[in-house]
């Protein structure tokens, strides 16, 4: 059992942990964080992508005991205040969403490219999101989602 | 007002705000994880089953095998034929032994590989060829499923009329649906003993029927309620997890999760069938096709699942959107010991899609006919009859679809590796010559609001959203005065599965039917003379409710069972695809560059919902065409399975035709699988123009494709 602190969307967070537990279990059991979706298990599928220090990780590959002192943030950050981020606003006007399994992972891959650069190139896009599969949408709806946000 | 405008889906926001709660994330009181234990044989006898060890970890509630199985081991859409649990006999890689209850799913798992069972191996039938010459039988029936045949004119005369006739062979090989969600339920016992499950599934009224044999209970003792689904591509019309977490939750009497992992969801997730194609087409000097035969064989996998829809279709579907005088198609579907085969988008036709699109490149080619003029020759329009003798009366816009990519056809400019190539279809809406029903029922709610009770499982294609659509427009009201009550048994009617591009047309005008008659009696009581909805439905609901019900069953008739004659469904999708390719000479790796993509989709109820459709059946036809491909007990999980990513994605340009459908809500057809239907046929093509070489043979990958170079 290990002690781990860290920052989740913006707030304090702590828990007691087996240390052979993946950030996907921690945050999905213990926090019921419930956008951190598992598709395959193995860093194949992108569903469970989280920020970890801003930078976009596989949840289902990182040992929760790696966040401890790190800040941690999952789609619910990104309408924490009540009102939806551009991202989410140009998923729902585009038809990015169609089943939905792969938006929270997609929102968060989108979200630290854009945080990264402000105004991608179509290019840097398709490269940003190529991590997260999806099956229903050819991409195409999500591409155009996050240029869209990011001219906002 | 609604229909035609690209509203957006009702369920987007919950989605993109995390709120999205599918079946693998619901929690209970008191709920136990239940894990499948599977057979790693092809073909075996079970000789022991030891669960003792697994029995005694601490945790483990209890152990299951086929023995405490109340009512009936067997399930199946057509054939009840595949046990839930095997009852001494595997006869697939992956086949459910026994199941392993605890108290969480981490002792579960580990408990679950404790369980000793013992086989004594048989020899596996891995292919149909060989299951058809064997003498040792799968099942008692014998190895062949079915035969359906196609019969009209006289091939053999027709051929002596023939300036060219081409003969090739094609074969496809398995694929797995990969939606991102695998399959999940949770059920659980209510006091009175009723049994509810709530599970990622395409249809809840087969479901229910289903768990009332696998229970011995009656059906109104079962209910089903469809959680918000990750995907479907036909992989959740099967049982999947229903039945043992079912079975679970009523023999230990607490709520029971059963959720796979990729690894389990690929091991016992039915596939798209693997089909050898036989093929000979005849045409006249002016491009007019005289006849075509087919040979078709087909792996159904150890159980029969859709197998037998699949190669009706794939039957009914050989000439693709053609007009052709005399036809004899043979489809057979046999047992092997391989994984179950069922419904995938398409059944069958994405197959023999890319052996009649291949074909009519090849007449083209030796008759010195542009590609596109042939199909113009023998497109299916107005009057045409087709292979099943069926007249086409209205709503047949191939023709259109074709005049679409007309331009972008004839501007085409092959540039170094580049080529094009065109790839078509049609595409029947609904099941093939059987009823096919949809029921729903509106309701008027004390608050004030249209209770739209929906049975229509959405697994993503957006029906809750196109349907809501259908019955505003109908009612001529606001958006905020529906509420949607959906996906559960016990408060929707029978709307039958999510397949067969069916839900648009067929429960769309069910829904259209049902708004018609509230629309009537909202006019009755006066709404537009001012009297409020509200008002309406406060008077009403104290008259003790009334409820207007919608119901269609389209226009089909049974098909004769030699010659396959007859109207099997009452209206079809067309589309015509055009892809650019690029192929890297030294690796032989394929890039789709640019698909033009037509579609006759009736009417687009919401346009942007069409489009998401095309594109996502274009990123699955590519993975069709050069990716994908499941070989048993190799292809474990995504790391050696793979599809198409962002980078894998063309441009796509999309044009609807809306030849309206007169049978249909405003018109509308259905548009879920023809998207994908006609892509993996126009790559072929447009490697062959980008290569000369012709493959017979998918997923074309650059492994294959470099053997095909190396021959040249």
């Amino acid at each position: 059992m290990q002690k781990i602190c860290f920052q989740l969307n913006g707030e304090k967070a702590e828990a007691e942990i087996e240390d052979y537990l993946t950030l996907l279990e921690v945050l999905r059991d213990r926090f019921s964080i419930l956008s951190v979706k598992e598709g395959c298990g193995i860093g194949e599928c992108g569903a469970c992508t989280v920020l970890l220090n801003e930078r976009p990780v596989y949840a289902c590959l990182t040992l929760a005991v790696k966040a401890d002192g790190c800040d941690v943030k999952t789609t619910e950050y990104l309408s924490k205040d009540g009102t939806l981020h551009p991202l989410q606003e140009a998923f729902v006007k585009s038809g990015a969403v169609q089943c939905g399994y792969c938006t929270p992972g997609m929102l968060m891959s989108a979200y630290a490219l854009l945080q990264e650069e402000k105004t991608p190139t179509e290019e840097m896009i398709r490269e940003g999101i190529s991590g997260n599969l999806c099956r229903c949408t050819g991409y195409i709806q999500i591409m155009e989602a996050v240029k869209d946000a990011s001219q906002i | 007002m609604f229909v035609g405008e690209s509203l957006e889906r009702v369920d987007a926001l919950e989605k993109v705000i995390g709120k999205g709660i599918f079946a693998g994330d619901l929690r209970m009181e008191g709920m136990a994880f239940g894990v499948i234990v599977r057979a790693e044989r092809f073909h075996a006898r079970i000789a022991s089953i030891d669960a003792s060890e697994a029995i005694a970890t601490e945790g483990v509630v209890r152990v299951l095998t086929h023995k405490d199985i109340p009512g009936a081991n067997g399930y199946g859409v057509l054939k009840k034929d595949q046990p839930y649990l095997a009852a001494g006999y595997i006869r697939f890689f992956g086949e459910p032994v026994a199941m392993v209850i605890a108290q969480n799913e981490r002792i579960a798992r580990e408990a679950a590989l404790r369980m000793r069972v013992d086989y004594e191996d048989m020899e596996p039938l891995n292919d149909p060829f060989l299951a058809a010459a064997s003498t040792v039988n799968i099942h008692k029936g014998g190895n062949l499923l079915c035969r359906k045949t196609v019969i009209k004119g006289d091939t053999k005369r027709a051929e002596g009329q023939s300036h060219v006739v081409i003969e090739r062979t094609y074969s496809t090989r398995r694929v797995d649906h990969v939606f991102l969600e695998c399959e999940a339920g949770l059920a659980f016992p209510d006091q009175s003993g009723r049994i509810t499950v709530i599970s990622s599934t395409q249809n809840i009224h087969y479901k229910q029927k289903e768990v009332s044999r696998l229970l011995s209970l009656p059906e109104e003792r079962i209910r089903i309620i469809q959680a918000p689904t990750g995907g479907g591509f036909g992989g959740k019309l099967d049982v999947t997890v229903e039945g043992y977490a079912a079975l679970a939750a009523y023999l230990t009497g607490r709520p029971v999760m059963v959720r796979y992992t990729r690894e389990e969801s690929m091991l016992s997730n039915t596939k798209r069938h693997p089909l050898y194609m036989n093929y000979r087409t005849g045409a006249a000097k002016d491009g007019r096709l005289t006849f075509l035969e087919a040979k078709i064989t087909g792996d159904t996998g150890a159980y029969a699942s859709y197998g037998e829809v699949v190669a009706l279709r794939a039957a009914v579907h050989a000439t693709g959107p053609y007009q052709v005088p005399n036809v004899h198609v043979e489809s057979s579907m046999y047992f092997t010991n391989n994984p179950v085969c069922g419904a995938m988008r398409g059944f069958g036709i994405p197959q023999t899609a890319f052996a009649h699109e291949s074909q009519m490149d090849l007449l083209a080619e030796a008759l010195c006919i542009d590609p596109l003029e042939i199909r113009k020759i023998n497109a299916l329009r107005k009057g045409s009859e087709t292979a099943t003798g069926q007249v086409l009366n209205h709503s047949v816009g191939f023709y259109d679809a074709l005049k679409c990519i007309e331009p972008a056809w004839k501007e085409r400019k092959k540039t170094g590796n580049s080529g094009f190539g065109l790839g078509c279809m049609f595409y029947g809406i609904g099941n093939t010559g059987v009823p096919n029903p949809s029921a729903c029922h509106l309701t008027l709610m004390p608050e004030g609001k249209i209770g739209f009770h929906l049975g229509a499982c959405d697994i993503g294609q957006g029906s809750d959203t196109v349907l809501t659509q259908i019955l505003l427009e109908t009612l001529g009201l606001e958006k905020n005065c529906v509420l949607l009550v959906k996906g559960d048994s016990d408060t929707t009617r029978d709307a039958g599965s999510s397949s067969a591009s069916r839900q648009t047309y067929i429960t769309g005008k069910a829904v259209f039917e049902a708004g018609r008659k509230l629309r009537s009696y909202l006019e009755e009581k006066g709404i537009d003379k001012g009297r409020s909805l509200k008002d309406i439905c406060s008077e009403a609901s104290g008259e003790g409710g009334p409820i207007f019900d919608g119901f269609f069953d389209p226009p089909t008739t049974s098909l004769d069972p030699v010659t396959g004659q007859g109207i099997p469904y009452a209206t079809y999708a067309f589309a015509a695809h055009m892809t650019e390719v690029e192929v890297d000479p030294a690796t032989c790796v394929c890039r789709v560059k640019k698909v033009h993509a037509a579609h006759d989709v009736g009417r687009a109820i919401n346009p942007d919902a069409v489009r998401g459709q095309i594109f996502g059946g274009v990123a699955m036809g590519i993975g069709f065409a050069l990716m994908e491909e499941f070989i048993p007990s190799r292809s474990k999980s995504l790391y050696s399975y793979y599809i198409p990513t962002s980078m894998d994605m063309p441009a796509v340009e999309t044009y609807l035709v809306e030849d309206q459908e007169p049978t249909g809500p405003y018109g509308a057809k259905g548009v879920g699988e023809p998207a994908l239907i006609p892509q993996g046929a126009s790559i072929m093509n447009a490697i062959r123009d980008a290569t000369g070489i012709r493959g017979f043979e998918l997923p074309c990958n650059f492994e294959r494709l470099c053997l095909l170079a190396e021959k040249v």
